[in-house]
């Protein structure tokens, strides 16, 4: 009998609690748990540890959480699309740290893979550099960067079974499956569900092993649907 | 800045790509590159948040929301192309498959310093821009030569923080082609139709030198 993972979303999001860390997919507009985000912004949670990609795109995304006031950190690569972000940063609203995408990415999937850091040449002679310890290997300087892992993961899939595997559709597959492996707590949001059995086993990007809960994606979000 | 400005720039770029060359182009005239590739060259465009055979624009009732670039637009994908998730694509950009990236700036001085992500009251981020400049084989930064106010852009010594230390190889303007030397050091090598040597020194901070062959009225 397999472990049925769906649940109420209202549920799911009662697992963040103030001061944890939480972990985000999506880039810009694409593939972002905005249902989950916006049923956390009903929770009464403040000093919220975020990684994401970005600050969201528009009014849409972690700029929604920074406005109601929740986040204390966000550690990403872009609010380029989010004026309020940055203002609640220069306001000293929010604390800002700066991580390149492809370490950020590294840092998390580190952390989902029970491992303990990495070395990047990214980031050598820029301000990236401050607070790490440099490694030489093969005459190459690498940082030595850590890894990440949060307390919740959030993340959002085009389908999914009640078991939690995961499958994506196009470039909001993204920071998603590697999410989906960081966290204590994995919720995914999916725009479709399945039974078990219904998913062909060969297309699942992320195995449901990962996911904790499965609630159902509000679809008016992200545009207009298949 | 003028939009022929912007497309001269684009146009220029795009003649300095290789057949069957993957490139990563950001946001801003690096886009427009796109437009211009030669007749007879195939190049795979990729764009970090996880798709390569990045084609046009979508056409108007087109649009797929899964299916955008890494400047968010909906794009099209061309035969070949395939999706994939964003640790796989810094494996592609580190890991050396990408050939060329273009990218704009704030700031690019004659070290091959590169600062496009941060200045006073304007927080953007560097998003890919990091691993792209460490991991591309060659950097092309495609900018104005001066910004909106009339400053340099291509200066002494970037103030602004850096995304990559080093990392410029050839510096394209609407006014002038920059390449890097091997020995180090930029070389004037081309000015633009409607430009002079003496103005193209005289709105450039950035130390360089001039090519034996410059070519003048050159694209």
């Amino acid at each position: 009998m397999a472990l049925n993972k769906m649940i109420p979303i209202e549920e799911a999001v009662a697992r963040v609690e103030s001061g944890m860390t939480l972990a985000l997919g999506g880039f810009l507009g694409q593939g972002v748990p905005l249902t989950l985000i916006r049923a956390l912004k009903a929770r009464p949670v403040h000093d919220l540890v975020i990684w994401s990609n970005d600050g969201g795109y528009g009014d849409d995304g972690v700029v929604e959480l920074v406005k109601a006031g929740m986040v204390r950190e966000l550690h990403c690569c872009h609010i380029g699309y989010t004026p309020a972000v940055g203002r609640a940063v220069e306001a000293g609203d929010l604390e800002l740290e700066w991580v390149p995408q492809g370490n950020l990415i590294e840092m998390l999937r580190c952390g989902g893979a029970g491992l303990g850091g990495f070395l990047t040449p990214v980031g050598v002679g820029t301000a990236v550099e401050e607070g790490h310890q440099k490694v030489t290997v093969n005459g190459r300087t690498y940082l030595w960067e850590r890894a990440v892992r949060a307390d919740v993961a959030f993340v959002r899939a085009h389908a999914g079974d009640i078991v939690g595997n995961l499958c994506f559709r196009g470039t909001a597959r993204n920071y998603n499956t590697t999410v989906a492996t960081c966290a204590d707590y994995v919720i995914a949001e999916v725009e479709h569900a399945y039974s078990a059995g219904e998913l062909d086993p060969e297309k699942v990007h992320a195995p449901g092993v990962f996911v904790d809960a499965v609630v159902r994606a509000d679809v008016s979000y992200c545009g207009v649907r298949r | 800045m003028t939009p022929d400005c912007r497309c001269n720039i684009a146009a220029r770029a795009a003649r300095e790509l290789e057949d069957g060359q993957v490139t990563n182009l950001g946001a801003g005239i690096p886009m427009l590159v796109a437009n211009y590739i030669p007749a007879g060259i195939d190049v795979v465009i990729q764009a970090e948040n996880g798709i390569t055979g990045v084609g046009p624009v979508s056409p108007p009732g087109t649009e797929d929301p899964d299916r955008r670039n890494a400047g968010n637009l909906f794009v099209t994908l061309l035969p070949g192309g395939c999706y994939f998730d964003t640790a796989t694509s810094f494996a592609m950009i580190r890991g050396g498959r990408v050939a060329a990236t273009m990218l704009g700036t704030l700031q690019v001085d004659g070290d091959g310093n590169i600062a496009n992500y941060e200045m006073p009251g304007r927080k953007i981020g560097m998003g890919g821009a990091m691993d792209l400049v460490a991991g591309a084989r060659t950097v092309y930064v495609l900018t104005e030569h001066c910004a909106k106010d009339g400053s340099a852009k291509l200066v002494a010594r970037c103030t602004l923080p850096l995304t990559g230390a080093g990392e410029c190889d050839v510096i394209i303007t609407e006014r002038a082609l920059f390449r890097r030397r091997p020995e180090g050091g930029f070389a004037l090598e081309e000015v633009a139709c409607g430009h002079t040597l003496e103005e193209i020194a005289a709105c450039t901070e950035m130390t360089y030198t001039v090519a034996d062959e410059v070519k003048l009225d050159a694209y």
